[in-house]
């Protein structure tokens, strides 16, 4: 399994400092964490603020070196950054500032096969236009400012900037925690429907229990830097394992 | 039986917008009383957080009071003279908002800033303010600059600071939505608590629908500037009666079954460029009828509430006849 | 941008008007018909307003209306000139500090608080000493006095911009540091850097004004507001008109370019100082 897995953690933690101004300590924010996610499979991490997990996701990111342990992309060290370039990509919270204010939509959109460097101007719009239907958005707001966009249509724009090199791993960081009821649904089924289609690995990091069982195939639950739980996302629709999991789950009736 | 503490009555409220003014309120009708805690429920551009400024006339120059009228605390609040909102706003009504950095001054001490808010404290009485807020070490925040504060404690400030005078009237916008999920529970508890021993009323306006399930008596659903369901929070949330509740507690994840797909409202919501002379929701309604787009509802009372939906009485009879679709 | 201009307020109206006025009469000021200001003995000596010379004339009998439009022209010059090299050493400098922060915001923070310590005119006499007085002298000190405090807003801003969401997903795309500051960055912080540079304007023209009163910045026989402020400072009894003139235009300039300043923060911050009902 580890082998065809896209992003594998062994062991990984990471240590900073961290505190109110007057009593800064190190803080251990991840301890010791493995886990695999393989192609087409959603990982959902769940927990609190300070569990850990915001920190994780930057590791799968490359964004942060673990202090310890390893992390690997598609069997190989997560270390170059030119050479993963289109291979991973990241949805973040805040809809507002997804996009740059002053670029139009379509040239944020295409901003990844831009920094690639393999399609030319007209293959990109035509890849643009391709994403933008798969997402449920009209063509023209290709040409538009984010500013003209309501919050779940800009949410819309960064999934297909997410998309738009078939990266094999996407990180959604609570992409749908800053939405309305109604759009958050929308998005959820979304990221469903796109990850049946294209198949990238996912991991979606959350602090709605309710939002990650619905759109996880497993789900990995963080508390204080640790992995207390790892189980199908099934099981978080009647009784997990972990106390604390079900605590978690217990605030949602 | 004591006077309520808020009235409005069919306010309408706009807003300039390209091509004429969009009415961010269509005729509000909304009692609150005294001690009572009352949500007001809405997606973004239901018009909750421009009523909720409304309450001590907060708005930019640029809006316009349409029609209706609003009473705070027994004042006329868009009749009122200048001097006589500056004394609603410092004596009986109290601000949350969503974002505790934005709301401190960030040149001045926090001991300063609460003291200027409670109208000249005594550092004791403005430890005990923050200590009252659930603060830690208050001496020590006393001291601090906000930017030294994590969000929740900042939170905390801005409370202490919004119950200084023992308002009448707490209105809360979204307070708990830029902080950790993890204290959010904490800092909602100790907002209600205060407001409780106060004996003062309090406006949350939040589009959590758990958030409100758990500390609100009664809740009103807004849609289209308007209250579409107003009732006792229970009632509303496990016996929706109006369209738009059921299909945004539907569309809530949380409630569905493994495997079961969620239903997102179809559509978006309006921009009203006047007062909406059908139903607001109807474009969106599953259970649409043709009456719906050419008839303004009015309120009616259905099953202990307020039900803005002449329908309302029927919608199983409807979905299952297998009217009510495009 | 003229229904921008309609939608002010009177100052700022008449601030945009003045400060026109002034530009216009700094870049075609050599080719108006207003006297010859290099002619010497073109009137009797400091004489008092009339048709002939309608600002009166100066101690070496120059008619002082053509003398202060060359004193507006330089006073400007010599303030835009330094302001320019300041907004793109800044922009640069606070870009990179906001952006990379960690050893290199630490040092372009050093560099700025060296420069800060300096008060502008002790920076002027040590530059022209090394440079010799004159306008170049003049640029470099503007230019090193409102540095620091430019690069200061750019930094801030860029540091509130660097955990947006959009610079984020361009970093795991992999784009380059150069790619980010100036296709992500710099747009977004141009806002606030205009606004800081017209302030930037207003105090480069008093620290000119200052270096040529003391005689470091432009010399004669060209004329900067403040040089003429000094040479008629000398006559301030006998010829009044001269200081009074070079003097009330000097403030009018900063005032304008102060009020521009504002009108163009209410118009691209448009959030901060919002007024109640």
């Amino acid at each position: 399994m580890n082998q065809t897995a896209v992003i594998a953690l062994d062991r990984v933690g990471v240590s900073y400092r961290k505190g109110p101004v007057w009593s800064r300590a190190t803080f251990e924010a991840v301890r010791s964490v493995s886990f695999a996610i393989a192609p087409g499979e959603t990982l959902g991490l769940v927990g609190e603020s300070g569990s850990g997990k915001t920190t994780l996701g930057r590791v799968c990111l490359g964004l942060q070196k673990p202090s310890r342990g390893t992390v690997r992309f598609e069997g190989g060290p997560l270390g170059r950054r030119r050479g993963l370039r289109g291979r991973l990509s990241v949805v973040l919270q805040h809809p507002e500032w997804a996009l740059n204010p002053r670029l139009r939509c379509g040239l944020s959109v295409a901003e990844p096969l831009t920094i690639l460097g393999t399609a030319s101007a007209a293959e990109r719009r035509a890849r643009v236009a391709t994403l933008l239907g798969q997402v449920g958005l009209a063509p023209d707001l290709a040409d538009r400012y984010p500013g003209e966009l309501s919050g779940g249509q800009r949410q819309r724009m960064a999934i297909a900037r997410a998309l738009v090199t078939e990266p094999r791993f996407v990180v959604f960081d609570e992409a749908v925690s800053a939405l309305d009821v109604s759009v958050q649904a929308q998005v959820l089924n979304l990221v469903l429907d796109l990850q049946r289609q294209h198949g990238f690995a996912a991991l979606f990091i959350s602090h709605d229990m309710a939002a990650t069982r619905y759109v996880s195939h497993r789900i990995a639950v963080m508390k204080a830097g640790e992995l207390v739980e790892l189980s199908a996302a099934e099981r978080f629709y009647g009784e997990p394992e972990h106390p604390y999991s079900r605590q978690l789950l217990g605030s949602l009736e | 039986m004591s006077e309520p503490l808020l009235v409005s009555r069919g306010l309408s409220l706009s807003y300039p917008a390209s091509g004429g003014r969009a009415f961010a309120l269509d005729g509000v009708d909304l009692t609150l009383a005294a001690g009572e805690r009352l949500a007001l429920v809405g997606e973004s551009g239901s018009g909750k957080t421009t009523f909720g400024l409304a309450t001590g006339r907060l708005l930019p120059p640029q809006a316009r009071r349409e029609a209706g009228e609003l009473q705070v605390a027994g004042v006329s609040v868009f009749a009122a003279d200048d001097a006589a909102i500056r004394e609603l706003r410092r004596r009986r009504l109290g601000y949350v908002f969503q974002n505790p950095m934005t709301a401190l001054d960030p040149t001045l001490r926090i001991g300063r800033q609460v003291a200027y808010a409670a109208g000249g404290a005594s550092p004791a009485a403005v430890e005990d303010l923050l200590a009252k807020a659930d603060l830690e070490d208050p001496a020590r925040v006393a001291r601090s600059f906000p930017h030294e504060l994590s969000g929740g404690m900042a939170q905390r400030v801005v409370i202490a600071m919004a119950i200084a005078r023992r308002p009448a009237l707490l209105v809360a916008d979204e307070p708990t939505a830029s902080l950790d999920a993890s204290i959010r529970a904490r800092v909602m508890t100790t907002l209600v608590e205060l407001q409780r021993t106060m004996g003062a009323g309090l406006l949350l306006l939040s589009h959590d629908l758990r958030l409100v399930a758990r500390h609100a008596e009664r809740v009103a659903v807004m849609y289209g500037g308007r209250i579409v369901e107003l009732g006792a929070t229970d009632d509303v949330m496990t016996r929706p009666a109006h369209p738009y509740t059921r299909a945004l507690l539907r569309a809530a994840a949380g409630q569905e079954r493994p495997g079961e797909r969620l239903s997102p409202i179809p559509g978006v919501p309006p921009v009203l460029r006047g007062p909406s002379t059908g139903c607001a929701f109807a474009p969106r309604c599953a259970y649409r009828q043709a009456s719906c787009v050419a008839q303004r509802p009015a309120a009616d009372e259905f099953a202990g509430r307020i039900v803005v939906c002449p329908y309302a009485d029927r919608l199983d009879r409807l979905a299952s006849a297998g009217e009510g679709a495009e | 941008m003229l229904r921008r201009l309609a939608g002010l307020d009177a100052a700022s109206r008449f601030a945009v008007a003045l400060l026109v006025l002034f530009v216009l009469l700094g870049l075609f000021g050599p080719w108006l018909p207003l006297g010859d200001p290099a002619r010497i003995a073109a009137g009797p000596r400091l004489s008092p307003p009339s048709w002939a010379f309608p600002l009166g004339t100066d101690e070496l009998g120059r008619s002082f209306l053509p003398r202060l439009v060359q004193g507006i022209r330089a006073t400007f010059l010599v303030a835009t000139l330094a302001v320019l090299v300041t907004a793109v050493l800044g922009t640069l400098l606070g870009m990179l500090a906001g952006y990379l922060r960690g050893v290199v915001d630490e040092a372009i923070a050093r560099f700025a608080d060296v420069l800060f310590a300096f008060p502008a005119l002790l920076l002027g006499l040590l530059v022209a000493a090394v440079l010799g007085p004159g306008s170049l002298s003049a640029i470099a000190v503007v230019s090193a006095a409102t540095l620091p405090l430019f690069m200061r807003v750019i930094r801030s801003v860029s540091l509130s911009l660097t955990g947006r969401g959009f610079v984020v997903a361009a970093e795991v795309s992999g784009a380059s540091v150069g790619r980010i500051l100036f296709v992500h960055l710099l747009p977004n912080v141009l806002g606030a850097g205009i606004v800081q540079l017209t302030y930037a304007l207003s105090i480069g023209m008093i620290i000119e004004s200052g270096l040529s009163f003391l005689g470091l910045g432009v010399q004669p026989p060209e004329a900067s507001l403040g040089s003429l402020l000094r040479q008629g400072s000398v006559y301030l009894t006998i010829a009044p008109w001269l200081v009074l003139s070079a003097g009330v235009t000097l403030s009018l300039a900063i005032l304008s370019v102060n009020l521009v300043g504002d009108a163009l923060r209410d118009a691209l911050e448009p959030l901060k100082g919002r007024s109640l009902r």
